[in-house]
């Protein structure tokens, strides 16, 4: 094309590449080869074939994580995206109609917009403890205390084990809403007004405007709102292990592959068959992004 | 001052052709009389705000709760929840400042943060730009490469990871936390820009190109001005999870106390307050850790939305 | 903010190496991390018989010294232990480091043999598998520690001045690799002052238990509670215990040894369900959600009467702890009156384990702490910074003793040689541990019988020996 350009090329690559390769995909590339080996991290590695990925599905905590996995991935996604469409419709056309037709956003909706990203800032070390005083069984909690003047006995967020993997998303939820709030206001505001005002005319209602117009212009952001989501739904590590009884419990009712990862490195020194975790981890990931992108594709060509 | 979102409208690329207007048919008829859809906007406005209310308590009570909790005795945080403290004394705060070193770990989150996302922008941008805009043979593989970090749990590649920065001899200090977070921070960075700098329209370099301005200067002086939206974005993105990741800097500097940052620190108190019985401490350091991060927050919080809107609406 | 970006003009330069940096590092990519070192130990370090330094310490090496810093904080460290090395060797360096997450600070820092400390207090949640650490050689082998002369007396060995059975407690795969350096004592514990004041006495027997528990109830106080977030095994310790008091110290014995129906054994499902029965009818289920500072918190607000715990409690409670509230300790009661040991007998256990590394570089040091620790002035000051008694004979004498303190010598007095065994496989066998821990909330909350609690528990210890194959570990005593 034109004179330097390999130059170019090669020197704006070169440091991100370089670093990239050596901080973290020589790393994995290991972490591969380290997935079929019995290792304790202290003494020489022992080949043993594909054995951890054999062991690993007759593993029941392993095989329940898969399953819970399976379970955030349905649930988290949704709840966040459609509470998060809920707000952003109640912001941005909830004010009823303007002058001229053109549907408002409440009052306030930019204070409610900054109040609702805010959790998006807090660490997950520090969500920990504030949900651990959130949930906690008995009336010092914040949850149990309001039902406490009600009359309702103590719920077991985190330990009934029916309950404590929904309470866990119920957290991953109320971090993520206002984060996808901001960016669905984004994208209605973006939408111009003339494409309201003939609807408007038409007659159509605010709700019919927010499924026929609002959302399918929206739909790009949702497929990366749920690509993300989606992600995260596949880690969860730091969340379960700070909030959850025992570590993933209780009876492994709220345990991730994550988790099962950190267990095998850190309390039981098996390096091998927790590299062989993750590289089933790694596959499901990138299994869900490319059906996830597929189908997105797919959509875009019916729309 | 003018804030992005006034700059980047402009810079919005045009919705999809395909985009539909609404189908005939599809709509409603006309409603009832005029008053009666007036009172029933009112109606539903009212019912909005107080949904949007409800949420916004949602998000602000356990946090406000975290601050009294900070003036509470051990007993009072253990009583009802819904109690405020006695009196009201700082002790716990002061206990959590000097005790806890907060003011330390905050200045490191800082620095290391701000350094590491500097980087991570400057980096990024140079990959994703080549990435995105030139055509050379292994493009794609590079391509790739940077992308399938995202799917990958960091801590399977903890062991080798330490390996890595031992041999170096960053082990230990900010140098290698830098590294380390710039290195963790490239895939998602790269991933977005490529297709960012992708969307931005090619006639602009094209007419750079021929006024004679060199690769270099064209990336610098006219694709970086005009990738703005995005680069906020990506930076805003960077910023929070740098300064929330908890478990490359427990492998990187997990020794030397006065390095450490803050989610590190905060994880720590949170175990040995539970060891030492100093809730309210506990609760102190915690705030300290979140009210320097509301703060900055409110302050930004205009660039910040804008930086998403930009992202958000390629 | 001006601060910072001064900072950041005079720093960026210096670290902004990245080329200079980066390019060494391609040839990593080829070298892979699975090095570890070799396997063969380190150093042999042999004792001389010289009172003042057997091990041939070379002053002019530092001591890299990392200490859990939990319960049990890190001032007997940095102000008892760590003063008196440098007293024996003048000009020393110590290299300090507190830790709460060992594992994950010191696991890589093994493993890849860069940066190995001398000495590690291997402690709390997050600590390193031994079995593991012994097999890739990084565990120094203590036996010239405990043939050296002790410091207080150098006509005594050291391991003639600590109490029976501590030795052995620290045998990895046979060898004396490990220091357990505290010792523990196990049971029920209660405001001896909220007894008095009600007219309480412990209970004797489980029929006992249930009678009292009763009247507590009705006085508005949990009878008995255990924090199911972070510590079911303290519930699996009362359960261990009272199974070894039915049966006799053989039942933990074979658990420890993986014998075919260890857990199988009537003993254990009898004080399975003994147990169980205590904290279904006389808990409540909240307590599953609490971690173990929430429970205490709540017993010294005299809003529970027993809790199940080590003598390390009343200390880790001073902070909370009233100064009407008196700890006492009572024994686990008798399950029936055909059990093996009598109501006295408790556990009494050496534990808290500290080794020295093999490979690190400094050995000698690190045993000669190891001795330092092991005089009466050392564990006389780990036991007034720390609250918990040592292994070593007689240094709490001269010392005040707080009631709970008290209380234990008190149980260990009347047990005499009634002590119940500690168990090992918590530490040989982590993934069982991990099922125990699982399986006693299950059976402690109602979710599974006495039964199918021993039935998985089987399963688990069947899949342990199974993993371990021929490098199962076995005690004889």
């Amino acid at each position: 094309m034109r004179q330097g350009r390999y130059p170019f090329i090669i020197g704006f690559l070169a440091i991100p590449v370089v670093l990239y390769a050596v901080f973290v995909i020589g790393p994995y590339v290991q972490a591969f080869q380290i997935a079929l080996t019995k290792w304790n991290g202290y003494k020489a590695p022992e080949y043993v074939g594909l054995k951890n990925f054999r062991d690993l599905f007759e593993d029941e905590a392993f095989t329940s994580a898969l399953w819970h996995h399976l379970w955030i991935l349905i649930t988290l996604p949704l709840a966040t995206l459609v509470i998060a469409l809920f707000f952003s419709f109640l912001l941005n056309v909830g004010g009823g109609a303007g002058k001229s037709g053109t549907m408002r956003g409440v009052r306030f909706s930019g204070f409610y917009k900054v109040i609702f990203f805010l959790p998006q800032v807090l660490a997950v070390a520090i969500l920990g403890v504030l949900f651990q005083a959130v949930y906690r069984p008995n009336e010092s909690g914040m949850l149990n205390g309001l039902l406490a003047k009600v009359g309702v006995a103590p719920v077991q967020f985190l330990n009934d084990p029916k309950l404590a993997l929904w309470s866990i998303i119920g957290v991953v939820v109320w971090q993520g809403v206002g984060f996808y709030v901001v960016l669905f206001s984004a994208g209605m505001s973006s939408i111009p007004k003339d494409v309201f005002e003939a609807a408007a005319i038409d007659g159509a209602g605010r709700f019919t405007l927010f499924f026929r117009v609002t959302l399918p212009l929206l739909w790009d952001t949702l497929q990366v709102g749920w690509i993300y989501l989606g992600i995260a739904a596949f880690d969860m590590f730091a969340i379960v292990q700070v909030l959850s009884v025992d570590q993933g419990g209780p009876d492994n009712s709220t345990t991730v592959v994550a988790l099962e990862i950190y267990r095998q490195v850190f309390r039981y020194s098996e390096l091998g068959y927790a590299s062989a975790m993750g590289v089933v981890l790694f596959f499901m990931t990138l299994t869900f992004a490319a059906l996830t992108l597929r189908v997105t594709r797919r959509e875009r060509i019916e729309f | 001052m003018k804030t992005n979102a006034e700059t980047t409208s402009t810079d919005l690329p045009a919705l999809p052709a395909d985009a539909q207007p609404v189908r005939k048919g599809a709509a409603s008829g006309p409603g009832g009389g005029k008053p009666a859809a007036k009172v029933a906007s009112g109606v539903f406005s009212g019912l909005s705000h107080v949904a949007l209310a409800v949420w916004a308590l949602l998000v602000i009570v356990p946090i406000v709760w975290t601050f009294v909790a900070a003036f509470k005795t051990n007993a009072e945080i253990f009583g009802d929840a819904w109690t405020l403290p006695a009196s009201w004394h700082f002790d716990a705060w002061g206990r959590a400042w000097s005790d806890a070193n907060i003011g330390r770990y905050l200045l490191n989150s800082v620095f290391v943060v701000t350094i590491s996302t500097f980087l991570t922008m400057l980096l990024g941008a140079m990959a994703a730009y080549v990435l995105a805009r030139y055509e050379f043979r292994g493009s794609k593989l590079i391509y790739f490469m940077f992308v399938s970090g995202m799917m990958f749990p960091v801590f399977l590649a903890l062991v080798p990871l330490f390996k890595v920065v031992q041999n170096l001899h960053v082990h230990n200090t900010y140098q290698g936390l830098i590294l380390v977070y710039v290195a963790y921070s490239l895939p998602f960075t790269v991933f977005f820009l490529t297709a960012f700098f992708r969307t931005l329209p090619t006639s602009v370099a094209e007419a750079a190109f021929i006024d004679g301005a060199g690769h270099m200067r064209t990336f610098f002086q006219i694709m970086m001005p005009m990738a703005r939206p995005g680069l906020v974005s990506i930076t805003i993105f960077n910023v929070i999870g740098q300064w929330n990741q908890y478990l490359l800097p427990i492998i990187i500097v997990p020794a030397d106390q006065d390095k450490w940052v803050l989610p590190q620190a905060i994880a720590t108190i949170s175990t040995s307050a539970g060891y030492r019985q100093d809730w309210p401490a506990l609760m102190a350091a915690l705030s300290m850790a979140i009210i320097p991060v509301i703060i900055v927050y409110i302050i930004f919080q205009r660039q910040i939305q804008a930086g998403l809107t930009a992202g958000a609406v390629k | 903010m001006t601060e910072i970006t001064g900072l950041l003009r005079r720093d960026v330069l210096k670290r902004l190496g990245l080329v200079a940096v980066a390019a060494p590092g391609l040839s990593l990519l080829s070298a892979c991390a699975t090095g570890g070192g070799s396997e063969e130990g380190g150093t042999d370090v042999a004792s001389d018989g010289d009172a003042k330094n057997p091990f041939k310490v070379d002053a002019a090496k530092p001591l890299n010294v990392v200490i859990f810093k939990g319960g049990l904080g890190d001032d007997y460290a940095t102000q008892v232990h760590e003063p008196m090395y440098v007293t024996a060797f003048p000009g020393v360096k110590i290299e300090h480091e507190g830790i709460v997450e060992i594992g994950k600070a010191l696991q890589p820092r093994f493993s890849s043999g860069t940066d190995i400390p001398d000495v590690v207090a291997n402690s709390g949640t997050d600590l390193m598998d031994t079995g593991a650490l012994a097999e890739a050689g990084h565990l120094q082998d203590l036996t010239a520690l405990w043939d050296a002369p002790s410091v207080d007396d150098p006509a005594k060995k050291v391991r003639d001045t600590i109490m029976p059975g501590a030795v052995e407690a620290g045998l990895v795969a046979g060898k004396p690799y490990l220091l357990p350096y505290v010792s523990t004592t196990y049971g029920l514990w209660y405001d001896a002052e909220l007894f008095k004041a009600k007219g309480w006495t412990p209970p004797k027997t489980f029929e006992e238990f249930k009678t009292l528990a009763e009247t507590i109830k009705a006085a508005g106080l949990t009878p008995f509670a255990y924090a199911g977030k972070n510590a079911s095994y303290y519930a699996y310790w009362m359960i261990l215990i009272s199974a070894a008091k039915i049966g006799g110290n053989k039942v933990l014995l074979d658990i420890d040894n993986l014998v075919d129906g260890a857990w199988t054994n009537p003993a254990v499902e009898q004080a399975a369900a003994a147990w169980a029965e205590i904290n279904t009818k006389y808990s409540d289920k909240s307590f599953e959600g609490l971690i173990h500072t929430e429970v205490q918190t709540q017993q010294n607000q005299g809003k529970i009467a027993f809790y199940p715990s080590g003598s390390w409690l009343e200390n880790e409670q001073a902070p909370s702890t009233p100064k009407t509230f008196k700890y006492g300790l009572a024994p686990t009661p008798s399950v029936s009156s055909a059990d093996a040991m009598p109501y006295e007998a408790v556990r009494v256990a050496a534990g808290e384990y500290y080794f020295v590394s093999a490979k690190g570089e400094n050995p000698q040091g690190g045993m000669e702490y190891f001795r330092q620790m092991l005089s009466k002035a050392g564990a006389k000051g780990f036991t007034e910074k720390s609250g918990s008694l040592t292994i070593v004979n007689g240094a709490a004498e001269g010392l005040t003793l707080s009631p709970g303190l008290t209380s234990v010598f008190a149980a260990q007095q009347a047990a005499g040689q009634n002590v119940v065994t500690t168990s090992l496989f918590e530490n040989w066998y982590k993934e069982l541990e991990t099922e125990l821990r699982r399986q006693t909330n299950n059976l402690m909350y109602g979710r599974n019988d006495a039964k199918t609690f021993c039935a998985e528990m089987q399963k688990a210890a069947d899949k342990a020996k199974e993993d371990a194959g021929a490098d199962i570990q076995t005690r004889a005593s």
